[in-house]
């Protein structure tokens, strides 16, 4: 991928329609791929990571050109790390009770939310008994207090586990904890199984209101185009090997390669991004809502 | 004066009401946030071993004719069937939904990452990353200012072709075959014969580290050269190599200075490598080593291998390096062209210059077309110098002496004029900003 950037559109662009502002160069110390971004509403600003060097970057919700970062967590202190292959990949913040919360594949560092410079986790989940494998993405419902985690094909769980449903390596799940966990905790429950079709998750949203949890299912990572694709519902309180309770799918969603997923609640939407397609996509999708 | 009085008491009038009403709306947004964290606070469960009550939602009005009655003394069957009828009222409906977007935003025109020109062929080939494919143009093609683009005269692209944020470029200068460097995906590199066309198998392929970037060859010894973003390392290859074969040499460790590595060229008249670099740096192994650094050139010898530090590094603010991207070498004048891609501008730096240097000419301005340019290539045969820009759906061609703000000579363009690059590649996620009523895409 030759240039890192976000690009910034009206929500209601469509195709080859002008960004109404860019972020990008040297100044904003973006690198790509970011698998991640976030917008705090409370506090009108933005967060992505830069997995190459294992940082957290803050901006001004309307950052526009080569603009700086306002904060930045990185150093010893963070236990900021990643994978060879992944980096540092994704997060959430908690805009209610003030904290920024990061997967590092084998624990979940949260950060206060103003968090600036080498600061030190406030809380770690990390340990056997929380079956973090391979977690790379995670969501926060700040309102019902959990946080729902990815694992993956490394977890633990046994092929025999009745919540493996069988199956073997090379599938992926959802871990749900409490807001407040810290320490090697269990998970409070875990979806995994056939019925899930997870392969693997990328981004990964909470919908409070309604206890729901939704994550972009992008098939495998080494597929142009692989199959089964989708973006899924479940609800927090889900457990075990269980099917989303909506799943958008199909040749007419157009979906490729869905990576990322954001929600839009005002308006009812569902908002996709698919790296196949290079593409955005919005579903009108007033079930969930 | 009671006129003037009047519009003062007016404006006081004003100022107060505005007060009154700033007061009360950050009342509401205060208590609007007191009632989030209390229900948060009140919904959140301490486990203690025993049922908790967590809420309390009135039930709707029921007809009682809806429940039917069991009597006290009824058999065992009857109450499991009713609790059986109950729990299947309790399953949860799961539903598949294939429904169409209402709204699309994509890029409908190739994006042109890199650029190479076979001069056997006098033909270019432009790597188009938005739309994953290589198109191949004459090298003489100018698109008007009144047409809407040029066609290209071939399309290489296709599920089978495996090119997918292809990002690096090379012509063999004999056998006019493409190798064609993907960053993503497929971690492979892909080669064609000249004059291949349409969705079809590479004629070999050689897996390559993950966010490999840049190509260079070195012909004489028959090697390949990549550079890999991050963990950042240059592998070299035998030319020929396919499937897994391991590489020749490796560069890679603390002592290299490579950061984030995006473009390699080589000097093959005096032996130099040149790496251009965008700065962010950690070792994976080690949790919170991460660091920024400003954008680089590093410079190697040729043959260099392992963690072996750079002999010379074009660094500082008198340099412009804005996330520096593709270069290439003109060995006979001794110049090395830098795509400086959030500059806007080609820079060229002199192959032996060290340390915070100027650039010793440097294309840019809006009168030269450049936008976001990421590929460059030297073509010393026409005295030619192009550049493949990420942000306009062009390719633009200058001479090699080009400097300052000066028009293309010509310049191949894939899209309307007024149809803007949209840029997005590889984005993996998304966010909504509730405020502004925008999307925002990283890539």
């Amino acid at each position: 991928m030759a240039h890192p950037q976000i690009a910034v559109f009206a929500r209601l662009a469509k195709e080859n329609s002008q960004p109404t502002r860019l972020i990008a160069g040297q100044k904003t110390l973006l690198s790509r791929t970011m698998h991640d971004i976030r917008y705090d509403a409370i506090h009108d600003e933005f967060m992505v990571t830069n997995p190459f060097a294992q940082a957290i970057m803050v901006y001004r919700g309307g950052a526009h050109g080569e603009e700086a970062p306002i904060r930045v967590i990185m150093g010893p202190n963070t236990q900021i790390s990643g994978s060879a292959y992944a980096g540092v990949d994704r997060l959430d913040v908690d805009p209610i009770h003030d904290e920024i919360l990061v997967p590092t594949g084998t624990s979940i560092l949260v950060f206060p939310r103003t968090a600036n410079g080498d600061v030190a986790p406030i809380r770690i989940i990390k340990g056997p008994e929380t079956m973090l494998r391979g977690a790379q993405t995670l969501a926060v419902d700040p309102v019902n207090n959990v946080i729902v985690s990815s694992f993956g094909s490394s977890s633990r769980l046994d092929p025999g586990d009745p919540r493996a449903g069988g199956l073997t390596a090379g599938t992926g799940g959802l871990l749900i904890f409490n807001r407040t966990d810290n320490g090697n905790v269990k998970p409070q429950r875990v979806i995994y199984g056939d019925r899930t079709g997870i392969v693997r998750i990328n981004q990964l949203q909470t919908y409070p209101p309604k206890s729901l949890l939704v994550a972009a299912m992008p098939g495998a990572g080494n597929e142009q185009e692989p199959e089964g694709v989708f973006v899924g519902v479940w609800s927090i309180h889900d457990d075990g090997n269980v099917a989303p309770k909506w799943k958008i799918h199909g040749p007419a969603s157009l979906m490729k390669k869905p990576r990322g997923v954001t929600l839009n609640p005002k308006n009812k939407e569902v908002i996709v991004s698919d790296m196949r397609l290079n593409a955005v996509l919005t579903f009108y999708f007033p079930e969930m809502f | 004066m009671r006129i003037a009085s009047r519009g003062r008491s007016h404006i006081i009038g004003g100022m107060i009401l505005g007060l009154v009403s700033l007061a009360g709306w950050f009342i509401a947004i205060q208590s609007e946030r007191l009632d989030v964290r209390e229900a948060s606070e009140a919904a959140f469960r301490a486990p203690s071993g025993e049922a908790q009550l967590i809420g309390v939602e009135l039930l709707p009005e029921m007809d009682p004719m809806m429940c039917e009655w069991v009597p006290a003394s009824a058999s065992g069957p009857a109450l499991f069937a009713q609790e059986q009828s109950g729990s299947a009222a309790d399953a949860v409906e799961r539903v598949e939904i294939e429904r169409e977007p209402v709204r699309v935003i994509r890029d409908t025109y190739s994006t042109y990452s890199a650029i190479a020109v076979d001069l056997n062929s006098d033909e270019v080939y432009m790597q188009d990353e938005n739309l994953f494919g290589v198109k191949i143009f004459n090298r003489l093609d100018n698109t008007p200012a009144s047409a809407a683009f040029t066609e290209p005269k071939r399309v290489l692209g296709g599920l089978d072709t495996k090119l997918e944020f292809n990002c690096g470029l090379y012509i063999d200068p004999v056998s006019g075959d493409m190798y064609s460097v993907n960053n993503d995906t497929v971690d492979t590199m892909v080669v064609f014969p000249r004059g291949a066309e349409g969705n079809l198998d590479p004629m070999r392929e050689l897996h390559t580290p993950h966010r490999t970037y840049g190509i260079a060859v070195d012909e004489a010894a028959q090697e390949l050269y990549l550079a890999v973003q991050y963990p950042p390392e240059v592998v070299v290859y035998r030319k020929q190599a396919a499937g897994d074969e391991e590489p020749l040499r490796r560069l890679t460790g603390p002592s290299t200075q490579l950061e984030d590595a995006h473009g390699i060229a080589l000097d093959t008249k005096n032996g130099w490598m040149f790496v251009s670099n965008h700065g962010s740096d950690s070792d994976y192994r080690q949790a919170g080593s991460g660091q920024f650094h400003p954008p680089s050139i590093t410079v190697y010898p040729m043959k260099a291998d392992g963690n072996a530090a750079p002999v010379r590094i074009i660094e500082g603010p008198k340099t412009r390096l804005n996330w520096p991207a593709a270069m290439a070498v003109d060995s006979e004048r001794g110049e090395l062209y830098v795509a400086n891609d959030s500059d806007d501008s080609i820079v060229v730096f002199g192959v032996t210059d060290n340390g915070d240097v100027a650039p010793r000419r440097m294309i840019r301005g809006p009168s030269t077309g450049l936008r976001n340019p990421t590929g460059v290539f030297v073509d010393t045969k026409n005295h030619e110098l192009w550049a493949s820009n990420m942000g306009n759906h062009r390719a633009t061609v200058y001479s090699l002496d080009a400097d300052g703000n000066v028009p293309p000579l010509r310049t191949i363009r894939s899209a309307p004029a007024d149809k803007p690059a949209l840029a997005i590649g590889n984005p993996g996620a998304v966010a909504y900003d509730s405020k502004r009523d925008e999307i925002l895409v990283p890539n």
